[in-house]
């Protein structure tokens, strides 16, 4: 009886043992929304064209510096691109960009470290000059959390769990809704909307958010219309209608809003481009691109509504407008972060390696890149550590 | 795991420096303890009356030593000796400020989140006390192995076994995460269970009563504890999937010549890392047998050993000591070298609990049979001293009833009457309460050592002039001058509003400081000035006092103005604040000015938080608060 007693307790404390020793195996979680692109990614504006890069070293030793260039209106050539990052903070946790609309860029500081707040900066003369003095809550890590209206000069931001508006310039913020209100309002719930990702003004300022949907075949925008949450997105095709749909990117340029949609996940994932046509809130789609289980790294749009796409692996996609199909560049070049097009076809990637930004460019007849400029910036190693 | 790690470097001079002082500090006064009670003890027995001296004189060591079950000698003469040599480890240099950091964390690195929840306490605990833990372990450690040493026998001996066990347990807990039992990887060959789990089964056995050694019983439930362990052990170590049964995976060594070859990596003498090394060569060549060779040992040695089948017990007791050492050697690199060794690993404990069973088992002393008469000497460790024996010399009892024997000339008596040992124990708990006192004192106190500061900030020269005066507004967007700061101390930084590192940890420094002063702080304003040229607005104050939780700290003031103002400031008090390019944060002049309430500046030191720790925070916040104590009390 005892040596039974003791073979069952032998049998215990080795089950308990190996219990603990042994790793346990997960089961696989659910598909979830697509993720966002980076932060980095070209804006197009009446000063010029704005880039934003991450260079320097790791991330997770806070050796990531957030770059901004310019290409000032009319400028081409060698040295076409200016760094202007503005100055006065680390900004390890990434810059967002809002034009006004005329000559205006604000920008805003990403919490990074112990900092949960965003100092916004703006600049009305291609960033030779910087002003200071408002500041956001902490925005949210998607290249959309922060737009401002066309001509008023009115912020909106998305921070986490809420939506924020300031009719002052960012010296002063109020609390739009809750992400979990615009869940709960009616549109929400016909989308299941499971997050937001996206701010904008509608080209009439009204307050437009966007996210991603966990109910099939509905495009999560949605616009403040008297002071109810309205589903404000384009209808989606048959093609799409069975795949949950996540807005990587929303914002307004040129008299229209632009949008770039994921639909399914995974090798079935598929693109879509959307504008809505200048005047009115008619949604025009672009053709799906199936993305093969690529992600989206980074999405700018350019002049006209021009998108241009980096993918991982090396891949690029642009849409030249909204009634062209999606055109898939030479493989890009070694650190490409964000596409910027121009006109007639032309394509530019910037890529960084270290504290060297390069600017490379293709036509739509070319095969390969030509290199057009590098720039070098003085990083400061270590200063965020 | 925060506040684990004490952020500075384990070699840091200034810690070491003041570890060593501390060691000596005590460990003289430890000596003068020692000689006090002998001092006390000699001249006392000239003080009892003639007749009581000369029954005193007939007791002594070897009478105790003769009457100790053989069994519980191995286990007390050999621990005692394993404390003291842990004690000596404990007293490495870099152990103050290193142990948290390259022991308790790493050994807590794979334990489950409440296991490292409860150990990230102890070793918050010892990152903000270090001199005191660690001078704390060394003497608690010594003690205790002095005190198993010298009382061979009685109530003081089995005291001395379960302080033992006791302290035994704090190490296996926060020392050892619970001998990582509930990590993976768990494997006898690497120290399962941990080695002062032994250390406290040796206490337990050392602290029973003299009359559980007078039966083989106890020896049998010895070896069958460690036989289920064993036979327990073995089945881990054969279960498929951990590593073991390979030399080498996918050209990468398994998980025994992984383990191995690390610890060959260890600085030590090369001929011991030569051993380690063949031996992993050998288990990479050979890991299948290896693994084998291993899991049929220890089962066969758990097997024999909860059998206790007496045809087999010795040799399978004696095979097991030599399979622990070889172990000990090849596996476990004698446990001690590289790094901060702070024992020599399982092995060398685990034989002797082993050895000791078996002595319990096979040599029941005959005249151990009884315990000490203890009704005679009840509750009294030194007059219970010796066992019954018939040629126990008669010594005069003193007269029974804890009041009568509490009295001074019946303790005068006790202490004169007891044995070299009694007096011995006494002094080994002397040693062992000098270490624990300091560092209970010091966990009592809220506040941490100034140790790590003092070792970020280095030497603080005294000063007294007249601050420069200036005129800033608050956060509030009040203003706020040099003036209306007068009649107060003041403890006066720098920040920059929008700084990602450093300025938060200084703040919260400052904030701390605030809290130690408890109602002195109403007399101390925490003051900050706004270090960035850029974004110096009250916009910026304002959320970095908010960020901060500093807007309801009512001596809180983040003071900004015009950038000239600013600038006239920054110059007056010898402050850089420099725009650097490509994305980085504002360059400044780290430093805190103390400030007294006349408006003197009394000191200045560089407030670099350094690694901004929860231990240097707290550190630097017991110096700000001292500092402001010491201009208070002037004022």
């Amino acid at each position: 009886m005892k040596r039974r007693g003791l073979a069952a307790s032998v049998i215990l404390v080795v089950a308990a043992l190996a219990a603990c020793g042994t790793q346990q195996s997960h089961g696989t979680v659910a598909a979830a929304a697509a993720p966002p692109p980076s932060l980095a990614l070209s804006l197009d504006s009446a000063a010029g064209t704005w880039a934003t890069v991450q260079m320097g070293g790791s991330a997770a030793d806070y050796n990531n510096f957030w770059q901004l260039f310019v290409r000032p209106a009319g400028a081409s050539g060698a040295d076409s691109w200016r760094l202007v990052t503005p100055p006065g903070m680390a900004d390890n946790g990434g810059l967002l960009l809002a034009s006004t609309g005329g000559r205006s860029l604000v920008t805003g500081f990403r919490p990074s470290q112990l900092i949960t707040f965003s100092p916004l900066i703006s600049t009305s003369d291609n960033g030779a000059h910087w002003a200071t003095g408002s500041a956001a809550g902490g925005l949210s890590d998607v290249p959309d959390a922060l737009a401002a209206a066309p001509g008023s000069g009115d912020l909106i931001a998305l921070v986490p769990g809420a939506i924020e508006l300031s009719r002052t310039g960012g010296s002063a913020w109020t609390t739009v809704a809750r992400a979990q209100s615009v869940a709960d309002s009616a549109a929400g719930r016909v989308c299941g909307l499971s997050g937001l990702t996206a701010v904008a003004f509608s080209p009439a300022g009204i307050p437009t958010v966007a996210g991603a949907c966990t109910k099939p075949g509905t495009a999560g925008i949605f616009a403040l219309d008297a002071g109810q949450w309205q589903a404000a997105g384009p209808a989606l095709p048959a093609s799409l209608a069975g795949q949950p749909v996540t807005v990587l990117r929303l914002t307004t340029s040129g008299g229209r809003q632009l949008a770039l949609l994921s639909a399914g996940a995974g090798s079935a994932a598929t693109v879509v481009a959307a504008w809505t046509a200048i005047g009115s809130g008619r949604w025009q789609l672009s053709p799906g691109l199936r993305t093969g289980g690529k992600q989206v790294l980074s999405a700018s749009f350019g002049p006209g509504g021009a998108a241009g796409l980096v993918l991982s692996g090396g891949h690029g996609e642009v849409l030249a407008d909204p009634g062209s199909t999606w055109r898939q560049l030479p493989a890009l070049p070694s650190g490409s972060q964000v596409l910027v097009i121009g006109a007639g076809g032309q394509v530019e990637a910037l890529a960084s390696h270290g504290s060297v930004l390069t600017v490379w460019a293709t036509g739509p007849a070319s095969s390969g890149w030509a290199r057009e400029q590098a720039i070098n910036v003085p990083i400061q190693y270590g200063s965020s550590s | 795991m925060p506040g684990m790690n004490s952020g500075i470097n384990i070699d840091d001079p200034t810690v070491t420096a003041a570890f060593r002082a501390a060691l000596v500090h005590q460990g003289l006064i430890a000596l003068a303890i020692v000689v006090l009670i002998a001092l006390v003890w000699t001249a006392s027995k000239a003080w009892l009356p003639p007749r009581v001296q000369a029954a005193a004189a007939g007791h002594g060591p070897a009478l105790a030593w003769s009457a100790e079950p053989a069994g519980r000698r191995l286990l007390r003469i050999g621990f005692g000796l394993l404390w003291v040599f842990d004690g000596i480890l404990q007293a490495q240099p870099a152990m103050a400020a290193g142990l948290p950091s390259q022991v308790i964390q790493p050994t807590a690195a794979s334990s489950p989140g409440w296991v490292q929840h409860l150990v990230n306490w102890g070793g918050t605990t010892w990152s903000y006390h270090p001199i005191q833990a660690g001078a704390a372990a060394v003497w608690i450690q010594v003690g205790i192995g002095i005190w198993l040493l010298v009382a061979p026998h009685g109530l003081w001996s089995r005291a001395g076994g379960l302080v033992s066990a006791s302290w035994g347990l704090v190490v296996w807990v926060f020392g050892e995460s619970f001998g990582s039992i509930f990590a993976p990887g768990l494997s006898w060959l690497f120290g399962a269970p941990g080695a002062v789990l032994f250390y406290c089964m040796a206490g337990v056995l050392v602290a029973l009563p003299l009359a559980a050694w007078s039966t083989p019983r106890l020896g049998r439930g010895v070896l069958a504890v460690m036989g289920v362990f064993f036979l327990g052990m073995a089945v881990l170590q054969a279960w498929p999937g951990r590593g073991f049964w390979q030399g080498t995976s996918g050209h990468q060594p398994g998980s025994l010549a992984a383990m191995t070859q690390s610890m060959a990596q260890t600085n030590q003498p090369s001929a011991v890392a030569g051993w380690v090394n063949a031996f992993t060569a050998f288990d990479e060549a050979h890991g299948f047998a290896v693994n084998l060779f291993v899991v049929i040992a220890l089962a066969a040695a758990g097997l024999a050993m909860v059998t206790a089948w007496r045809r087999v017990l010795f040799p399978a007791v004696a095979a097991t000591v030599v399979l622990c050492l070889a172990t000990w050697v090849l596996v476990q690199d004698f446990g001690f070298f590289g790094g901060l060794g702070t024992d020599p690993n399982s092995m060398i404990p685990m034989a002797l609990v082993i050895v000791g069973g078996y002595l319990a088992l096979t040599r029941v002393p005959m005249a151990a049979a009884e315990e000490a008469p203890e009704p005679a000497h009840d509750g009294d460790p030194a007059a219970a001293e010796e066992p019954a024996d018939a040629t126990e010399p008669a010594v005069p009892a003193p007269a029974s009833g804890w009041r009568t024997r509490l009295r001074p000339a019946a303790l005068c008596q006790s202490f004169a009457t007891a044995t070299v040992s009694s007096v011995a124990s006494v002094g080994a708990l002397a040693i062992v309460i000098l270490g624990a006192a300091p560092m209970a004192a010091a966990q009592a106190n809220p506040s941490a050592s100034t140790i790590l500061a003092q070792s970020l900030v280095g030497s603080v020269a005294p000063m007294d002039y007249p601050a420069k005066g200036f005129q800033l507004t608050n956060q509030d967007g009040r203003t706020v001058t040099s003036a209306t700061l007068r009649g107060k101390v003041v403890l006066l930084t720098f920040l920059d509003p929008v700084c990602t590192s450093d300025c938060p940890l200084i703040a919260q420094e400052f904030r701390a400081a605030g809290q130690l002063l408890g109602p002195s702080s109403s007399r101390v304003e925490l003051v900050a000035i706004a270090a960035n040229p850029v974004f110096y607005q009250r916009v910026y104050t304002e959320a970095f006092t908010r960020q901060e939780g500093l807007a309801q700290v009512p001596n809180w003031q983040f003071l900004t103005g015009s950038v000239a103002a600013l600038r006239q400031v920054w110059s007056d008090y010898g402050i850089d604040a420099e725009v650097e390019p490509g994305g980085s944060m504002i360059g400044h002049t780290e430093v805190a000015y103390v400030i007294d309430a006349s408006g003197n500046v009394r000191e200045e030191f560089s407030d670099d938080p350094g690694p901004g720790t929860t231990a240097t925070q707290a550190s630097y916040a017991s110096m700000l608060a001292d500092a402001a104590r010491q201009y208070l009390g002037a004022s």
